[in-house]
């Protein structure tokens, strides 16, 4: 069930219009560049695409807009954290309503839940939906809240549809009592990094991650993907040093940063919500410094 | 001051435990037999009095005498690494300097203890270790042991302009992010310099480019650490990923009950290493319990070595 989710994974940004508006028509242009530039599954809105600044109607009419444009060439999952877990729910049927092919859930925000919360939460969402669940497991962002090696393996035990996890520790200790506890259970349970930290956790079982970077550069993902399953480690330093210093960059007012570097790379998606601030014409520019001193310029596509 | 330290790679580093007697002494013989056993069970140097060696709780006295009887025990048979960190910089510069003349091949330090100290401070700390030490230094970065305090990329590279013998980062982080962003840098880094897993969580650090690891569970399981080790040295990295695991599973067995949990498993594999010192108290029967059967559980274990 889970072995569809590998490889370097895109979460598209949200193109917005200049009054902040959702800018469809870009959208669908993003979705199939994507598509056509070796992304190997989508899955939309991650925080990278503004999820919690859009409300629940504009998140389904994109995430049925993702569906359609995509239109099976590659799976599509939806993510489904929402501040109040019964909007949770609803995106969640709602995805399996339209024909997504696999649901995306972090631990619940803002109440610093216990492990017997999180798990009760996860319980009820796999019970909800009768789609591939992949839990998102980001301590850093979550004040410490994080799946234990021991709530996976009871998530595991009881649930046939909970099939991978998005790790965002990036941390190996963190890393490898997920993946010991996951894989010893579910041999093809899908270890995916939250962004391409593909190096560090390819060899101890990751299979994929999800992408920062991938709208700006993805040729180097997936070169960085193809270096570290052939276990080329010289080469998949080298890519790895490169991803990881545009994540760097973009991490700084995250995607602000990033859809600032898309206006350079020759595909504007319009403006970052608030809180959120948008990038400035400086901010672009020093982006556009740090993409041409490492060659992206060059390597990558310009333009849809 | 020396300007060009003489590199060292350390490569397998085993980090001793420190044995002590019913009254609560060092042990010395012990020690020595203890060190012995490091010695031909792979450790290729050594780093002591670590704090799987209880530095902390040894008098400033005591620390200087451990270290002075290691290198003489040593004989030069592997370096010895010796650990000088301290709240107070001048106090840590002391133990450095003392190091020195006791002949050690290298010096190891954290992050001031206590203070929670600005990056400012920590760059003025390392730099009288440094200059003290006139001998390479490693950074041991470790902010879940130190209350946070974190070595960043930016202050290696500060480190780096004022400190000519500043040698590598040992990294207990485990950081993913820190350690690449630390490795990005290292062509404007000195020439050698290493990145050092603080522990057995080996393999990604290796992806990354580290290139020696720092290993409390020797004492435990040194056949285990040592086959870890030579594969990740050879970039065998898929091939040591079950190896990997094995020792991951050690290290949560072991990590919750701390030193004391390390002692009482060293113990259980026949080598008696005494009990903690206070504050650290010995496991109670139950957690000991806990530990063995959790020891039990990991197959690689039954292949080690039992015994001196």
């Amino acid at each position: 069930m889970s072995a569809k989710f590998r490889g370097v994974m895109q979460s598209p940004v949200t193109p917005l219009k200049a009054d902040f508006s959702l800018d469809l028509p870009t959208f669908e242009r993003l979705l199939d560049f994507h598509v056509r530039t070796s992304a190997t599954a989508i899955s939309w809105p991650h925080h990278k695409g503004e999820s919690l600044n859009l409300t629940i109607s504009e998140r389904k009419l994109f995430a049925e807009a993702a569906v359609r444009v995509v239109n099976g060439r590659i799976p599509v999952t939806i993510h489904v954290s929402a501040l109040a877990g019964e909007e949770t729910f609803e995106l969640a049927r709602h995805a399996q309503q339209i024909g997504a092919d696999g649901i995306l859930a972090i631990t619940p925000y803002f109440w610093n839940p216990s492990l017997e919360a999180i798990e009760a939460f996860f319980v009820r969402l796999c019970s909800a939906v009768d789609l591939p669940v992949l839990s998102y497991n980001s301590p850093s962002y979550l004040a410490g809240v994080e799946i234990t090696g021991e709530l996976m393996a009871r998530l595991i035990e009881r649930l046939p549809n909970f099939v991978g996890v998005k790790e965002a520790s990036f941390n190996s200790e963190k890393f490898l009592e997920i993946s010991r506890a996951a894989l010893a259970l579910r041999p093809d349970f899908a270890m995916l990094t939250g962004v391409e930290y593909l190096l560090p956790s390819v060899p101890v079982g990751g299979v994929g991650s999800y992408s920062a970077a991938g709208s700006i550069c993805p040729n180097l993902c997936a070169a960085l993907f193809d270096a570290c399953m052939r276990g080329d480690w010289p080469r998949a330093r080298e890519l790895q040093y490169k991803v990881s210093w545009l994540w760097l960059l973009f991490r700084d007012q995250y995607p602000s940063s990033l859809k600032g570097g898309m206006v350079m790379m020759g595909r504007p998606v319009g403006p970052t919500r608030a809180p959120l601030p948008t990038a400035t014409k400086e901010r672009q520019g020093h982006i556009r410094n740090e993409l041409e001193r490492l060659g992206i310029l060059d390597s990558e596509p310009h333009g849809w | 001051m020396q300007t060009n330290a003489p590199a060292l790679a350390p490569g397998l580093v085993h980090t001793p435990a420190t044995p002590f007697s019913h009254e609560g002494a060092i042990d010395f013989e012990l020690y020595g037999r203890l060190i012995d056993f490091h010695i031909e069970n792979g450790a290729q140097s050594l780093a002591l009095p670590m704090h799987a060696g209880e530095s902390v709780s040894l008098r400033d006295d005591e620390r200087r005498r451990l270290v002075e009887f290691a290198i003489a025990h040593v004989k030069g048979r592997r370096p010895v690494i010796a650990h000088v960190s301290e709240a107070g910089t001048s106090m840590a510069a002391a133990l450095a300097r003392h190091a020195r003349e006791a002949g050690a091949a290298a010096v190891v330090a954290t992050t001031p203890y206590y203070w929670t100290p600005s990056a400012a401070m920590v760059i003025e700390h390392f730099s009288q270790i440094g200059a003290a030490a006139e001998l390479p230094l490693f950074v041991y970065n470790a902010p879940e042991e130190m209350q946070g305090t974190r070595v960043t990329a930016e202050l290696c590279r500060t480190l780096t302009a004022k400190l000519p013998n500043f040698a590598g980062v040992v990294d207990l982080s485990l950081d993913w992010q820190f350690m690449i962003e630390l490795m990005t840098d290292a062509a404007q880094l000195s020439p050698g310099f290493q990145l050092i897993s603080g522990t057995e969580l080996m393999v990604s650090s290796v992806a990354i480019g580290a290139t020696g690891m720092f290993a409390p569970l020797a004492g435990i399981a040194p056949l285990l650490v040592d086959k870890l080790y030579t594969l990740c040295a050879g970039q065998k990295l898929f091939e040591a990923r079950h190896l990997q695991e094995q020792l991951a599973a050690l290290r949560q067995a072991v990590k919750a009950g701390g030193v004391a949990a390390l002692k009482a498993a060293i113990g259980a594999m026949g080598r008696d290493c005494g009990a903690p010192r206070p504050p650290l108290l010995p496991l109670d029967p139950a957690r000991y319990q806990r530990l063995v059967s959790e020891m039990d559980a990991i197959a690689s274990l039954r292949a080690e070595p039992r015994g001196w």
